[in-house]
């Protein structure tokens, strides 16, 4: 399926309007649905370019951000010199609950310093300001939590070259995706600048079941909390009915 | 088989869950206590957020006590007048509770606080109730005869009232303090508090041990109910797909635990739920006392 769409793709981009169209690029998919039976799922993110992409060409870079939300990290320390309790913290404010990025070469390799940091390409030039503890540690523990979770990924996969003017990349989603509005970029980079991007965006949402009851719980609590309680009631009475013996 | 939890947002193993539910359950059914204080830190350790994992044990908690209840109430174990009087003062301390919880956030210590009130209080009451029963179970054996009814100055109170089902006429004060204490200690623990019911209402209160169960878990389904519905909201925290999933389990166990639990003897059902205690105050100290792997925790921000 990949394949075909890469095909029609470039035959929709190829004819005559190579000139003016540097980079075209899509997604698979613009929703990902997110049902009780959710086990994380991935995106491709696919699309052809004017030039030839790979060693000695052009090279591509796909980077992915989720919704943000506020974090706070905090650091253990000793009180009386044994127990071990929550002190000091640092809250960081908008940082994105999924972040990938990934490249036909690593972003560092393929662009200046100070243009990778300005356009945030690597999760070390994210830009995480913080309030609370100054310690450069907090970030780090941050960087640190954020990759082992999966939502993080930087690299983990390059961006593959099909026929030296195609690409497609995975974007795996693992389960604990947050939900919400995703952008992703898909950027051109020539001769250590950036000539084109593109910018595409899907939508993670519960659906069906999962849905409903996030809603219920939101939107009216307390007959949220009334109903999980008779459930509750429900089910162990009702167990004790299949379960009687004697 | 992966499902997908909507309150935690996260995917976990169904049949994971249905068998923590049945062990869990298993130990409610057979000790006459909800659970909790086991529940708790088992989903916090597979993984579940902290504050859905207490919502949704509380939720669990409920449903187990009610399966383990009704097996207990046709064997004519539940002094419902007892457990009523409990049930006053545990709703009236549960609520000022809540305020102490929210106090101790406030301050910033909630980790810390929760942890030492697992370790003070279940230390304190595992070790009290082996000592107590190992003493029991020689005592049987060199057949010392023991005084029905000691005499404290419990005995003297007013509002005495009389409890057929405990063969108790004691005053209403001493059950009232013990269900308002236990409901303080539940709303800051996040637990049913069967664990720390059971051996007041054996030791302090003097109820027999085959009346003591079935209360408890009287007391414990009203107490559960309440928690979950602040925690509902308070928080939107009750996972209700976690705890169908756990329930699952949980009221098999709970019938397996409850018939089992008649063929023990009063004493070594009390020694064995008092290790149990003691076992899980001495993984939360060691929880606190070890250097952890990890300095560094996150959290989302409130």
């Amino acid at each position: 399926m990949i394949r075909l769409a890469l095909l029609l793709l470039l035959a929709w981009a190829n004819p005559g309007r190579a000139q003016e169209v540097p980079l075209v690029a899509a997604l698979s998919q613009s929703a990902v649905e997110v049902t009780t039976g959710f086990t994380g799922t991935s995106l491709m993110v696919f699309g052809s370019t004017e030039g030839p992409i790979g060693p000695g060409g052009d090279e591509v870079l796909v980077v992915a951000r989720g919704p943000t939300r506020p974090v706070v990290v905090r650091r253990k320390v000793p009180v009386l010199g044994m127990i071990w309790v929550n002190g000091p913290s640092a809250r960081f404010a908008g940082v994105p609950g999924f972040y990938f990025l990934a490249g036909t070469r690593p972003a560092w390799q393929v662009l200046p310093e100070d243009e990778r940091q300005r356009n945030s390409l690597g999760l070390d030039s994210l830009p995480l300001t913080s309030t609370g503890a100054r310690s450069p540690a907090f970030r780090a523990a941050l960087l640190d939590l954020e990759s082992h979770s999966g939502l993080w990924l930087e690299n983990t996969s390059p961006v593959e070259i099909a026929g030296s003017r195609l690409f497609h990349a995975r974007l795996p989603l693992p389960a604990a995706v947050p939900t919400g509005d995703y952008q992703v970029e898909v950027l051109l980079v020539r001769s250590r600048r950036i000539v084109a991007r593109q910018a595409l965006a899907f939508r993670v949402d519960r659906v069906g079941t999962a849905d409903r009851i996030a809603t219920v719980a939101a939107d009216q609590p307390f007959l949220y909390g009334l109903s999980c309680i008779l459930f509750a009631a429900l089910a162990g009475w009702l167990g004790s009915v299949l379960f009687r013996r004697g | 088989m992966q499902v997908y939890l909507p309150i935690a947002e996260m995917s976990v193993d169904a049949f994971l869950l249905v068998g923590i539910g049945f062990g869990v359950g298993w130990l409610s059914g057979l000790f006459g206590v909800g659970g909790g204080f086991l529940l708790t830190p088992l989903l916090i350790l597979i993984g579940i957020p902290s504050p859905v994992a207490v919502a949704s044990g509380a939720n669990q908690t409920l449903g187990a006590s009610v399966s383990g209840l009704i097996a207990q109430w046709r064997r004519g174990n539940v002094d419902a007048k007892m457990g009523g009087v409990l049930l006053v003062g545990g709703v009236l301390g549960s609520l000022a509770g809540v305020q102490l919880f929210a106090l101790l956030r406030r301050v910033g210590q909630v980790d810390l606080a929760v942890s030492v009130f697992y370790v003070v209080v279940l230390g304190t009451v595992g070790g009290l109730m082996v000592m107590e029963s190992v003493r029991a179970i020689l005592r049987r054996r060199t057949a010392t005869k023991r005084k029905l009814h000691e005499h404290f100055w419990m005995h003297g109170l007013p509002l005495k009232m009389r409890f057929r089902r405990s063969r108790l006429y004691i005053s209403i004060i001493p059950p009232f303090a013990v269900g308002f204490g236990i409901g303080v200690l539940s709303a800051v623990m996040g637990v049913g508090g069967g664990f720390m019911l059971v051996p007041a209402m054996i030791y302090f209160l003097g109820m027999p041990t085959s009346v003591v169960i079935g209360t408890s878990l009287f007391q414990v389904v009203f107490v559960a109910a309440n928690v979950t519905m602040l925690q509902a909201v308070q928080l939107g925290t009750v996972d209700i797909l976690l705890t169908m999933l756990l329930l699952l389990g949980g009221v098999a166990g709970a019938q397996f635990g409850a018939s089992m639990g008649t063929r023990l003897r009063g004493e070594e059902t009390r020694a064995l739920l008092g290790l149990l205690v003691l076992s899980v105050a001495m993984s939360l100290l060691w929880g606190l006392l070890r250097r952890p792997p990890n300095l560094f925790s996150s959290g989302p921000a409130l």
